[in-house]
C-alpha cells in the first residue's frame, strides 16, 4: 500500500460543524485515496461514517459531503466538477450528484479534497470556504432568494466578484421540496447538481449557499498530463461535435426515431408528427441559442444560453436532454418557448426539472384516469403549457396542490387510491431519467439495480444506443454492473461523463489507467482501475442495505416496464416482464458476488477491501 | 424504390436539409447510400464510412432500429424504407 499522498491531492478534509460555527481537519489517509480516488468514492466514505443508519434525510444527522477528484485544477480536460454526497430525501439511500461550471476548480485550490456539513445552523447561513477553512456566515436577508439571486447576493457581499464561487439553494430547497437542486452561477457557465435532492439537505441544514474562494494549492500531477491532454483533444473535440452545436438537446430527434422518448407520462414513447422536432436541439439552436457557455477547463462548450422574448426569458440555460424528456414530452408539451419558461422558473426555484416533471406528468395521467379531481389539483391536462409554468411556482413554495407535488410520484402515489402506484415511473422513490427502461434492456436492470434509483449516471444508456445490450438479455446484467463501475470510476476522478465517453471511451479503458498513473504516479492494472468503480459503487450499495433500503424487493420496476409493452413506434412491444427481470436479477447478484437478496457477501466486501466501511456501517 | 433520408444535428448542417428522398435500385445496402450521400454532398466526405464499416462519427437506423441489429452496412434497404443519420447518442 502506498505511504504517502500522491502531490496531485490537497491531503484535507475539512469538516464543518453547522451548529456552532466549529471547524476542524482531517488528514487522508493515503490508503484511502488509492482506494476511492476521490469525488464520488470520497464522499460516499463521508457518508457511511458520519450519517447514523437511523437517520432522516431532512435530520441534521444528514451531512452534505462535497468533493473534487485527483485531477481538478490540472491541464486534464473536463475535471471542473464537483460532487456532493448524503442520504438522499427521495430515496432514503446515498446519493451522489455532480455539478460544473468553476467552483469544484476552486475548491481544489483550497487543498481540502471534501468539505463536510454537520448539523444544523440555528439560523439562515451560508458557509464561506478558502485556503483557511471555513466560516458560517449569517444569510437571513437572503431567505426566499432565487438561485441566480443568491449568487449573486453572496459574490457581492464577499466584495471579489466571481472570485467567489457560489452553489445556491432556492425557495426549493428552503422549502424542503424533496428533489430540490442546487446551482452553481459561475462567470462562464451554470452548474447544477440536480437529482436527489441536495437542496432539500442543504434546506433542512439552514444553509443558502456554499461559496468557495480559492487558496494557494497548486496539485502536481507526477507525470506530463498536459501532453497527455494535448494528444487526446483531437478525439475529444472530434467525438463530441454534436455536444458542441447543440448541446444535450441534440439528442431529442435520435433517441425519439428509435422509439425510445417517453410521452404523456408514458403511455407512448412515439411523439406525434413534427412534435419532437420542435423541441429538438436543432430547433433550439436554430432559433434560441444566443451563446455557448464552458465549464472551467473545457473546449467542449456543451453549455448554451437561450433568450424569448415572448416570455421575457433572456440568457437563460437551455433545457438539457433530461429536461426537455420532463417538461415537455412527458407533459404533452411541445410548446418550446414555454417550456424554456418552465425550466427557467425551475433552475431559478432550485428544482430537478427530471423529477418534478415526471411527478407533474405521473399527476397528469391520475387526473386523466380520475384518480385526482380538477377542483384540488388545477393545470394537470396533458398539454397545458401555462399551467406548467403555474405549477412549478405552486411546488416550490408548496402551494396547494404544489405541496403534494412537493413529495415526489411516489408519496403522492401512496396518497391516492391503490391504481395510481400503476402510473409511476421510477424505482426507490427517484423517477426515471430520460432513457427508456422498457426499450432499452441495459437500463431495465441498470434502473432496477441503481444505488440513486432512476438514474441514468449508474448504468450509462451510452453505448446501448449504439446496438449493444438494448434489445437482449444475455450479457446484459454483467454489462449493466460494469457500467455503474465505470460511472462511479468516473465521478471519483470527478471527470465529464460527456467528454469521457465522448473522448476517452464509453468503458474503463487504458486511457483513463494511463491518466490516473500520469496523475498520482501510481502503477494500476486496468483490473485494479476497474475494482476503484466496483468498490465505490459496493461501498454505496452497503450503506443502504444498512439503512434497510436495498434487497431484491427493492431492485424492481415499475408496473408498467413490467407489465405494458411500448404501444408503438421502432420499439413497439418492448419491455421488461417479472420473469425476465427477475432472471437479471440472478446473474447480476451471481456477476456481482452478491447473495440472493442482493446483500454483498463478507468475501466480496473482503475482496473489495471494504471491510472497515462495512464493519463501521453494522455498528 | 424510393428511401427517405431523415438527417439530424451535424448531418443536417452538412447537407442543409432536413429529410431528402432517394431513388435507389433495389436491394442497395447501407453502406451503398451512404457512399451515394458522401458523393453528392462533399461536407459528408468520409465522415459517414469508414473503409466498408459505418464510420464511428455517425448512427445509422433503419426504420427507428441500429442497424447492427440487420446486417450492418450490408442491410439491404426496401422500398418505403426510413434511413436516419445521426451523430453518435452520447451525452444525457
Amino acid at each position: 500500500m502506498t505511504d504517502s499522498l500522491p502531490p496531485v491531492y490537497g491531503g484535507e478534509i475539512l469538516h464543518v460543524h453547522l451548529d456552532t460555527g466549529e471547524t476542524e481537519v482531517e488528514e487522508i489517509d493515503p490508503a484511502d485515496a488509492r482506494r476511492f480516488l476521490g469525488g464520488n468514492g470520497f464522499v460516499a466514505k463521508q457518508v457511511a461514517e458520519h450519517v447514523p443508519v437511523e437517520a432522516d434525510p431532512l435530520d441534521p444527522g444528514n451531512v452534505l459531503a462535497m468533493a473534487v477528484g485527483p485531477m481538478n485544477a490540472t491541464p486534464f480536460q473536463s475535471t471542473s466538477r464537483g460532487v456532493l454526497g448524503f442520504v438522499s430525501p427521495m430515496t432514503n439511500g446515498f446519493f451522489d450528484s455532480t455539478f460544473g461550471g468553476t467552483l469544484p476548480r476552486a475548491q481544489k485550490t483550497t487543498g481540502f479534497e471534501v468539505v463536510v456539513l454537520h448539523g444544523r445552523a440555528e439560523d439562515l447561513s451560508y458557509v464561506l470556504v478558502d485556503g483557511d477553512g471555513a466560516e458560517v456566515e449569517p444569510a437571513g436577508d437572503l431567505a426566499g432568494m432565487e438561485t441566480y439571486g443568491t449568487c449573486e447576493a453572496v459574490r457581492e457581499r464577499e466584495g471579489v466578484g466571481y472570485d467567489t464561487h457560489v452553489l445556491a439553494n432556492g425557495p426549493a430547497g428552503e422549502n424542503e421540496v424533496r428533489y430540490a437542486c442546487l446551482l452553481h452561477d459561475s462567470e462562464i457557465r451554470e452548474g447544477v447538481a440536480g437529482r436527489g435532492g441536495s437542496g432539500a439537505v442543504l434546506g433542512s441544514k439552514n444553509v443558502k449557499a456554499i461559496a468557495v474562494q480559492e487558496g494557494e494549492f497548486e496539485p502536481e500531477p507526477v507525470g506530463d498530463l498536459q501532453s497527455r491532454s494535448v494528444q487526446q483533444m483531437g478525439r475529444l473535440m472530434e467525438d463530441t461535435e454534436m455536444l458542441q452545436e447543440y448541446g444535450t438537446a441534440g439528442l431529442v430527434n435520435p433517441i425519439h426515431e428509435m422509439g425510445k422518448l417517453g410521452q404523456r407520462n408514458m403511455q407512448t414513447e412515439q411523439a406525434r408528427p413534427g412534435e419532437a422536432e420542435a423541441i429538438s436541439g436543432e430547433t433550439l439552436r436554430s432559433e434560441y441559442v444566443t451563446e455557448d457557455t464552458t465549464c472551467a477547463n473545457c473546449a467542449v462548450k456543451c453549455g448554451k444560453h437561450v433568450s424569448v422574448e415572448a416570455e421575457g426569458v433572456t440568457g437563460a440555460k437551455i433545457p438539457e436532454f433530461e429536461s426537455l424528456f420532463g417538461t415537455a414530452t412527458m407533459q404533452g408539451v411541445y410548446d418550446i418557448e414555454r417550456v424554456i419558461a418552465a425550466n427557467d422558473r425551475c433552475d431559478r426555484l432550485g428544482m430537478d426539472t427530471i423529477s418534478w416533471g415526471v411527478t407533474v406528468a405521473f399527476a397528469r395521467e391520475c387526473h386523466e384516469k380520475g384518480l385526482l379531481d380538477e377542483d384540488a389539483s388545477p393545470h394537470l391536462t396533458f398539454g397545458d403549457a401555462d399551467g406548467l409554468v403555474e405549477l412549478a411556482g405552486k411546488t416550490a413554495h408548496r402551494e396547494g396542490f404544489g405541496d403534494d407535488l412537493a413529495e415526489g410520484s411516489f408519496r403522492l402515489a401512496a396518497s391516492l387510491a391503490d391504481d395510481a402506484t400503476r402510473y409511476l415511473y421510477g424505482t426507490k422513490g427517484l423517477e426515471f431519467a430520460a432513457h427508456s427502461a422498457r426499450g432499452l434492456k441495459g437500463m431495465s436492470i441498470g434502473y432496477a439495480t441503481a444505488t440513486r434509483g432512476g438514474s441514468h449516471h449508474d448504468t450509462r444508456p451510452t453505448l446501448q444506443y449504439d446496438g449493444h445490450h438494448d434489445e437482449t438479455t444475455e450479457g446484459t446484467p454483467a454489462f449493466a454492473a460494469r457500467s455503474q463501475h465505470f460511472t462511479a470510476l468516473g465521478d471519483s476522478l470527478t471527470q465529464c461523463r460527456f467528454v469521457s465517453e465522448g473522448g476517452w471511451g464509453p468503458r474503463i479503458n487504458d486511457n483513463y489507467r494511463e491518466a490516473i498513473e500520469l496523475a498520482t504516479g501510481w502503477d494500476l492494472s486496468l483490473e485494479a482501475v476497474e475494482r476503484v468503480g466496483e468498490r465505490v459503487y459496493n461501498l454505496e450499495r452497503l450503506i443502504n442495505v444498512a439503512r434497510g433500503v436495498a434487497d431484491r424487493e427493492s431492485d424492481t420496476l415499475p408496473y408498467r416496464v413490467q407489465h405494458e409493452p411500448i404501444p408503438d413506434g421502432p420499439s413497439e412491444g418492448m419491455y421488461c416482464p417479472p420473469a425476465e427481470l427477475d432472471t437479471m436479477l440472478d446473474e447480476y447478484y451471481e456477476y456481482r458476488g452478491w447473495n440472493g437478496n442482493g446483500h454483498p457477501t463478507t468475501e466480496t466486501v473482503e475482496r473489495l477491501d471494504l471491510e472497515d466501511v462495512a464493519t463501521a456501517l453494522s455498528e | 424504390m424510393e428511401v427517405e433520408l431523415r438527417l439530424f444535428a451535424t448531418v443536417r448542417a452538412a447537407v442543409g436539409q432536413r429529410t431528402l428522398t432517394r431513388e435507389c435500385d433495389p436491394d442497395t445496402t447501407v453502406a451503398e447510400l451512404l457512399a451515394a450521400l458522401e458523393e453528392d454532398y462533399p461536407p459528408l466526405d468520409g465522415r459517414l464510412l469508414d473503409g466498408s464499416a459505418v464510420a464511428g462519427g455517425v448512427t445509422v437506423l433503419r426504420n427507428g432500429t441500429h442497424v447492427t441489429h440487420f446486417e450492418g452496412p450490408e442491410t439491404a434497404l426496401a422500398d418505403g424504407d426510413a434511413v436516419s443519420i445521426t451523430p453518435p447518442v452520447t451525452g444525457g
